[in-house]
């Protein structure tokens, strides 16, 4: 395999060198000119990603326009996994309804909120864009896989379980959507992590 | 807790896991350990939380209701909690044509509790002291956190949610703070703060050598 571009957009020396030198007297005499600690760099940047990103879905045209048709879709797929699971469903733009129960999916329910977090944990990470990008689209994917288990598997709690419903799209769901998004930023992070170059 | 401490602390690793040395597999490794961990972790921080939920309810509501009186003169705001797990705001100067008292699920707000604890005890080679102290500084900064959520909640019901009572009494640059300021910290931050302060305490953990000793 070709050896693979170290650190990606990373531009500070030291840090793409696997083999850096154990720090020497001189070294600690240096004025303390200090680059930011890579957690702080890290944290920064997913924090204004995430800022913005968010400050960019809630716009009202690009909600009207891009996120209300994207969570259309969802309700499109929930709707049709849940007649082929024998449910008796029929779609009106981001609502559900059936003889038994009824959602209406919203945001904070589409798994847009865990996209995002993905595209700012992503961004934040030190590698080549070839890798952010390939990493968005594969994570984005898995996400809304597991966000249509979500809201089938919330349909059915409804329909069958109502109790445990409150329980389970707040606490249950939600955490295991953001989870998931978490879990796969760490299988990327640690597969874009460069591998070191032998001594 | 210095880094240094910390390091000190920290579980030896196996000499193929230090620093340059630590193969690509072992890596992944880690990775697999942590989703393993959480099958284990979550489930066990769900039922944590769902025991010290009504406790957790009543701190979080009377820290809001204090911090709210705090910030204003006179000081009329009461939250009440109803049923374990809903905050009911209410004004002892007015009613605001019947919309008060106004509703706010408390367990919507510190859910996230389950995915702090369940990642922070998930994270493998990680010593059971080092583990314990991360979790409960990262538990202290998320019961700040849910206390400033739920007093933009407070405001946001005022500033938004009053119908004239809220235009009488809120301009539209306060109606337009409280609700980003709800709107963000209630999706966003809520459900990104455990990953962040995950990834604050344990980024190195995840990338070996990229984040080494060379950083420190």
């Amino acid at each position: 395999m070709a050896k693979r571009k170290r650190g990606g957009s990373r531009k500070a020396p030291a840090a793409e060198e696997p083999k850096a030198a154990p720090p020497t007297a001189s070294d600690d005499e240096q004025p303390t000119r200090r680059r930011l600690r890579p957690e702080v760099r890290f944290l920064l940047t997913f924090i204004v990603v995430l800022g913005a990103s968010f400050a960019f879905l809630a716009w009202k045209p690009v909600n009207d326009h891009v996120v209300e048709p994207f969570t259309g879709q969802i309700a499109k797929a929930s709707g049709a996994t849940l007649r082929a699971l024998g449910q008796d469903v029929t779609r009106v733009d981001t609502m559900l309804r059936s003889p038994r129960f009824a959602v209406n999916i919203k945001n904070g329910c589409n798994g847009v909120e865990a996209m995002v977090i993905l595209l700012a944990a992503i961004v934040a990470f030190p590698a080549p864009w070839k890798a952010r990008l390939l990493g968005l689209v594969a994570g984005a994917v898995a996400i809304q896989l597991v966000n249509l288990v979500r809201v089938v598997a919330l349909f059915l709690t409804g329909a069958y379980l109502p109790r445990l419903f409150d329980t389970s799209h707040t606490v249950v769901w939600q955490t295991l959507v953001i989870l998931a998004a978490v879990l796969i930023w760490i299988l990327w992070a640690r597969r874009v992590t460069p591998r070191p170059v032998p001594a | 807790m210095s880094r240094k401490g910390a390091a000190a602390r920290r579980k030896p690793h196996p000499p193929a896991a230090r620093g340059n040395a630590e193969p690509r597999p072992q890596r992944r490794a880690w990775a697999l350990r942590l989703a393993r961990n959480l099958v284990i972790t979550a489930p066990i921080a769900m039922v944590l939380w769902l025991l010290v939920s009504p406790f957790l309810s009543l701190f979080v509501v009377k820290a809001a209701e204090r911090m709210t009186r705090l910030a204003e003169r006179p000081s009329v705001t009461r939250i009440e909690l109803s049923k374990g797990e809903d905050a009911l705001i209410s004004r002892a100067d007015t009613r605001a044509g019947g919309r008060l008292p106004y509703g706010v699920r408390v367990t919507d707000i510190h859910f996230p509790l389950v995915l702090l604890i369940a990642i922070f005890l998930a994270t493998p080679d990680v010593s059971a002291g080092e583990r314990f102290a991360n979790l409960g500084y990262a538990l202290l900064i998320i019961m700040f956190f849910f206390i400033i959520d739920l007093f933009f909640w407070v405001k946001f019901a005022y500033a938004t949610q009053l119908g004239a009572w809220s235009a009488a009494h809120y301009g539209p640059f306060a109606r337009n703070f409280w609700g980003l300021g709800k709107h963000v910290l209630d999706l966003p931050v809520k459900l990104a703060l455990p990953f962040a302060m995950w990834a604050a305490f344990y980024l190195r953990e995840l990338t070996g050598e990229l984040f080494g000793e060379a950083d420190r």
